[in-house]
Parts: structure tokens; C-alpha cells; sequence
């Protein structure tokens, strides 16, 4: 472990005003977290503004404790009214919003924010650890490793995001298809940009981002706007008794590293790490039929796992500069436009940013525990505030991101565009990551493709050069597979099912 | 055959971003098409998902998701187009009357559709205070340049 570089990076996160943006990003973060419907995704797309103006090292410690705010306002949300801010909160409901109306909703809110704090940090010590030599690893990458790699983690998100295969894959197809957009940057000439001079630096990735994230999630809440709101349940003290305590630890101390490395692989991320965390749990339960009415310990475990899987999904962004999820993805373009360049150089070139940033989850995580604590009257009074009026805000914050990524009102119409398309995608189960993490990895993608192709005159040989290119390539094919095989078990499931309904 | 029209857009996008990649002019340095390889296996793949998505469509019975017809019940299609138009207009009038005028107005109109005309007093207060409190963090504390 590099013992100097967490050090340094104390000392950076310590300055008061990166503790101010701990608290900060932390406090924001929970709030738009808690909001139905808006996750860390769209939390971090409408606050990147507020990143501008900060130095970069700030900046990122800001949008990763906006993440990890996020992160705890899903949770609250599920308790409170049974509405999951986004997928790796749905877990939360399932015996958060039940202990929530046994009235226990203090104690649920209680071992989330112990089991949100435990998972995160034992996740940041995995990453202290697994993070440098990883990095070094990836140096032995060439362009043909890079495309494989890029190649793997879009498949696997297709592969294990909601919605169907063919569908994941169209929404993959237009993302690159977007990222070709603008001038060639190998030959300078230029690409589906319609003689329109906006277009020669291709479409903003952040600008697609915002509109099918915020303004697309806006549209899609107009839906059920007039449905009354959950009814949120009262709670008392917030903490634990000795049994909860006995009946959650070692499901919260199992679910920690679990998360961790369901978090680095690339498409799995809060959500997977959750509903494996809870499953998990229920199986290695002597009294599984606790779960689902309301059992501690199969809430203590999704929430563990998911803010352990959050940590580790900086793994792969920072040492390879390969995004696991579309919020990751949102973080890599928003550090892109900040001029750094996750990857395994950034540990030799800028290793006080990585360490601060890992320290900052940290600080962070201890931060959010104790607001989660004994501040959560103050946000759950967000939850009284009607989305009627929340809509509207975070429109003209969509609107503003926009504007500032160019200073340009063509932002304005590419927003708007993007946003319609984004409550189609919804409505048709299109899954939005792989079209994000397709639109920022692309031009890169593309970038190592042709590399490669140059490097060996033409052959595709190169891309089953070396070991890791191998090994990359079968993973590809594996994660494709999967799904498939998972399809056939769930039909042959359903037909046994079925089978034995009609005995 | 409505949920045919989805997967055909889909299809017909394929073919446009074909027709264009192939139509791309060369490059002046080293391979002249180049440019044109990454697009390529990019269109045939699209070409090939959107088909597949069509066929399947095509073979599904299933009634229409419940969602869909939520777009067109209710006050939904209303504020959909309606906050559409106004975010048109607002992008129109942004740089001509300034950041403060242009959001006070949007919010005000977006705030009469979706919270009613009764909540006025709600209504304008969040307009003017979001505008001016959103104006003074951006501009003052964050140095971010706003018309």
C-alpha cells in the first residue's frame, strides 16, 4: 500500500475547503438521492456546474461524495415511502419500508447509515490495496488490450442491464454511433455533422447526459405526477438494540467485500451487488422467512453492499479509465472536461488526486453516517416538498449544466432533443447506460481500434495477440452468453413452474 | 402495429448512418477510408439489432405497456408538449433577455402548468427565489459566466 501517497492525501482532503465539499456534496447529494425517481446519475449530472470554477483534485472529491450522498437519500427514500431513488436502492424496500411500518423506520435508518459506513470502508481499504497494482497491470495494455477491455465492459453492461439484450445492444450501437460525431481526429476529416459548424468538436457527451438523465427523468415523472405521493412513515430514535446489532453484523461484514468486488466488475455496480447481498443472506439464514417482512439483516445487506460496490466501481475508472456503470461513466466525462485522464498514469503523474479522492470517500462516508444520524429530520423534510415544485428546479439546473459546457444555446436544443429521447428509452425499456458509457468510451474505442489495425497491417490477429487480449476476448464472449443461458434456466424455471401449478 | 414504429425507426436510422458513413469523404492521409471503417461496423450492427428488435415485435402478442398509454391519458401528453414548447421558447429568449428574466419567466410558466394556477403565490415566490438565489450562486460564487 502506498502508505506516503494516503497521507498526502489526508492532509488535501483535510483543507477546509475540501472538508467543505465533503459536506457539501454529501448534503446535496442525499437530497436529490432522496427525490423518487432522480439516483446518483442524475444527481451528478445536474450539479456538474458546481464542480466549475473548483480545481480538478476538489472538483472530483465534490461529484464522488455527491455520489455516495446519493447513495444514502435512495436508501432514506425506500425506508420512508417505499420509493427507491434508483435500482441499487430497491433492495432498501423490501424489509426497510416494512420494518418502516412495524414503526422501526429509526432503526432501519440506523443500520443503514452503520452498514452504508462499514461496507464503504472496508471497500476504500480494498482499494487501497487493490488499486496500485491493478494500475501497473494495465500498463502492460496496448491499444488492441484498450479495445478488448472497452469492448468487455460494454458488453457486460448491455448484459446486465435491466431490459433486453437486443435492446441494450441498439442503445450501445447509438451511443457509439454519437460519439462519432465531429472531426476524425486521425485524419481531420469530417463526420455526420451536416455542415453545421456546432457539430465539427462532435455533440457534447455531458449535454446528452443531462437531457437523457435529468430532463428525460423530469418527462417521465410527468407520467404519474397526479398519483398521491407514498405516505411516509413516522420513526422514532435512530439507532439500534443489541439483537438488531447481533442479527445484522456479520450479514453487514459478509456484503462489504462482496460489494466491493461485485463493484469493480464493469456493468454490475449498486444494484447487482444489492439483490446478491439480500439473496445471499436469505439463503444462509436459518429463519429466511423473516425476509420481505420486515428483518433487519435483509436490510443491513443490500445496504451494505451497495455503497461498497460504489467504492469499488472507482477501481476500474481510476486504474484503467474504464467506466463500470453509467453514473462511473457521467464521472469519467465530467473529469474528462476537467482535463484529467483516469488511468494507470494517473497514479504516476497526479497519485495525491487518486489518494485524495479515496480518502475523501472515507471522510465522506463518516461525514454522511453521522448526518444520516442525527440530521435525517432535516431531510426527510424534503420529502415533504411536492415533486410539482422539484420538477421545475431541476429542469433550469439541467438547463444551466447545458449552457455552461459551451456557452453555447445549441446546447439548449441538443438538451431538449436528448431529454425527449430519453423518456422514449424509458418508456420502451431501453436501458440508459450502455448508450452513455458507448458515447463516452467510443471515441476512444475507436481511437485503439484503428491503432491496432495499423500496428498489425491490417490483421485482426492482433486481437488475439497476447494472453490478456485472449483472456478479454472470452470474457466478451462469456458476458454475451450469459444472459442467454440465464433466459433458458429462467423459461425452464417458469415451464416447471407452470407444470406443477396445473398438478 | 403501433409497436412496430419504434424498432422501424430504429432500422431506418441504421440505414441513414450507413448510407452517410459510405458517402464520407476520403482522408488525405494514410488509408483514404479510414474514416469510415469504426462507423461502418457500427451501422451493420445497428442495422442487425434494429432487425432482430422488428422480428421480435413483429412475433410478440402482448398488450400494450401500461406506460405507453399513460402518454397519452390524463394531463400528461398536456405538460409533456407544453413544458417542451416553454423550454423551446426559453431557449430562445435565454441569451436575449439574460439568465435572471429568461428562468424567472420559464419557471413561472412551467410552475403554472404542473403546480396550478391556484398556487400562484407559491408558484412565484419559488420562480423569483430559485432564479435569484441560483443566479447569485452560479455567477458570484462559482464564477460561472451567465448571459
Amino acid at each position: 500500500m502506498d502508505w506516503q501517497g494516503i497521507f498526502h492525501g489526508f492532509v488535501t482532503v483535510l483543507q477546509p475547503e475540501n472538508i467543505l465539499f465533503v459536506m457539501f456534496g454529501g448534503f446535496l447529494g442525499t437530497i436529490v438521492g432522496m427525490l423518487p425517481g432522480l439516483g446518483p446519475a442524475t444527481a451528478i449530472a445536474v450539479l456538474i456546474p458546481v464542480t466549475f470554477g473548483m480545481d480538478p483534485t476538489s472538483a472530483l472529491i465534490f461529484m464522488a461524495t455527491i455520489y455516495y450522498g446519493a447513495m444514502y437519500g435512495g436508501s432514506l427514500s425506500s425506508i420512508l415511502i417505499n420509493t427507491p431513488g434508483d435500482g441499487s436502492a430497491v433492495a432498501a424496500t423490501f424489509d426497510g419500508y416494512q420494518m418502516a411500518k412495524q414503526g422501526r423506520a429509526g432503526p432501519a435508518i440506523a443500520i443503514t447509515a452503520i452498514g452504508s459506513l462499514i461496507g464503504g470502508a472496508v471497500a476504500v481499504i480494498g482499494f487501497m490495496v487493490l488499486a496500485k497494482p491493478l494500475a501497473s497491470f494495465a500498463l502492460q495494455f496496448g491499444p488492441a488490450e484498450y479495445f478488448l477491455l472497452m469492448l468487455f465492459t460494454l458488453s457486460a453492461v448491455v448484459a446486465l442491464s435491466t431490459g433486453n439484450l437486443v435492446k441494450g445492444f441498439i442503445s450501445m450501437g447509438f451511443g457509439l454511433m454519437l460519439s462519432t460525431i465531429g472531426i476524425d481526429l486521425q485524419t481531420g476529416v469530417y463526420r455526420f455533422t451536416f455542415d453545421n459548424v456546432f457539430l465539427s468538436d462532435g455533440i457534447d457527451f455531458l449535454v446528452i447526459i443531462i437531457g437523457v438523465y435529468a430532463i428525460g427523468e423530469v418527462l417521465y415523472n410527468y407520467l404519474t405526477i397526479d398519483k398521491p405521493a407514498g405516505k411516509k412513515t413516522k420513526y422514532g430514535r435512530v439507532w439500534i438494540t443489541k439483537d438488531d446489532w447481533k442479527r445484522s453484523k456479520w450479514p453487514i461484514f459478509r456484503s462489504s467485500p462482496l460489494g466491493f468486488l461485485v463493484g469493480i466488475l464493469p456493468g454490475a455496480g449498486g444494484s447487482i451487488a444489492s439483490m446478491m447481498a439480500y439473496s445471499t443472506e436469505k439463503q444462509l439464514s436459518k429463519k429466511p422467512e423473516r425476509f420481505g417482512k420486515g428483518a433487519i439483516e435483509g436490510l443491513a445487506a443490500p445496504e451494505t453492499a451497495n455503497n461498497s460496490a460504489a467504492v469499488g466501481a472507482f477501481v476500474p475508472l481510476l486504474t484503467m479509465g474504464i467506466p463500470g456503470s453509467g453514473t462511473t461513466a457521467i464521472m469519467l466525462g465530467a473529469l474528462i472536461m476537467l482535463g484529467i485522464n483516469p488511468g494507470p498514469l494517473l497514479f504516476e503523474s497526479d497519485p495525491n488526486m487518486v489518494w485524495s479522492l479515496v480518502d475523501a470517500l472515507f471522510l465522506g462516508n463518516i461525514f454522511l453516517f453521522l448526518i444520516n444520524i442525527y440530521m435525517v429530520r432535516v431531510f426527510v423534510k424534503v420529502l415533504d416538498i411536492p415533486s410539482k415544485i422539484l420538477y421545475p428546479i431541476i429542469l433550469v439546473l439541467a438547463f444551466i449544466g447545458a449552457y455552461t459546457m459551451n456557452y453555447a444555446i445549441i446546447d439548449f436544443y441538443i438538451l431538449i432533443i436528448f431529454g425527449v429521447i430519453g423518456l422514449f428509452m424509458k418508456l420502451y425499456d431501453f436501458p440508459i447506460a450502455p448508450l452513455v458509457l458507448a458515447l463516452i468510451v467510443g471515441s476512444q474505442m475507436e481511437q485503439n481500434f484503428r491503432k491496432s489495425i495499423v500496428a498489425s497491417d491490417g490483421s485482426l490477429d492482433i486481437f488475439v495477440g497476447s494472453p490478456i487480449a485472449i483472456v478479454l476476448l472470452i470474457l466478451t464472449i462469456l458476458s454475451l452468453i450469459y444472459p442467454l443461458i440465464m433466459n433458458v434456466r429462467r423459461k425452464k424455471w417458469e415451464a416447471k413452474t407452470d407444470e406443477q401449478s396445473s398438478l | 402495429m403501433g409497436r412496430l414504429i419504434v424498432p422501424s425507426v430504429c432500422i431506418l436510422i441504421s440505414i441513414f448512418y450507413f448510407i452517410y458513413t459510405i458517402n464520407l469523404p476520403k482522408a488525405k492521409l494514410g488509408d483514404p477510408n479510414a474514416p469510415m471503417y469504426f462507423p461502418l461496423i457500427i451501422s451493420i450492427f445497428l442495422f442487425i439489432m434494429s432487425v432482430i428488435y422488428f422480428i421480435k415485435e413483429l412475433l410478440k402478442h402482448y398488450p400494450k405497456k401500461e406506460e405507453v398509454k399513460l402518454l397519452f391519458k390524463g394531463r400528461a401528453p398536456v405538460l409533456i408538449i407544453s413544458t417542451l414548447i416553454i423550454s423551446l421558447i426559453y431557449a430562445f429568449i435565454f441569451e436575449r433577455i439574460g439568465y435572471l428574466a429568461s428562468t424567472i419567466l420559464y419557471m413561472l410558466a412551467i410552475l403554472f402548468i404542473v403546480n396550478g394556477r391556484n398556487k400562484w403565490l407559491v408558484n412565484l415566490s419559488v420562480a423569483v427565489l430559485f432564479s435569484v438565489g441560483s443566479w447569485y450562486v452560479f455567477y458570484h460564487l462559482l464564477d460561472v459566466s451567465l448571459p
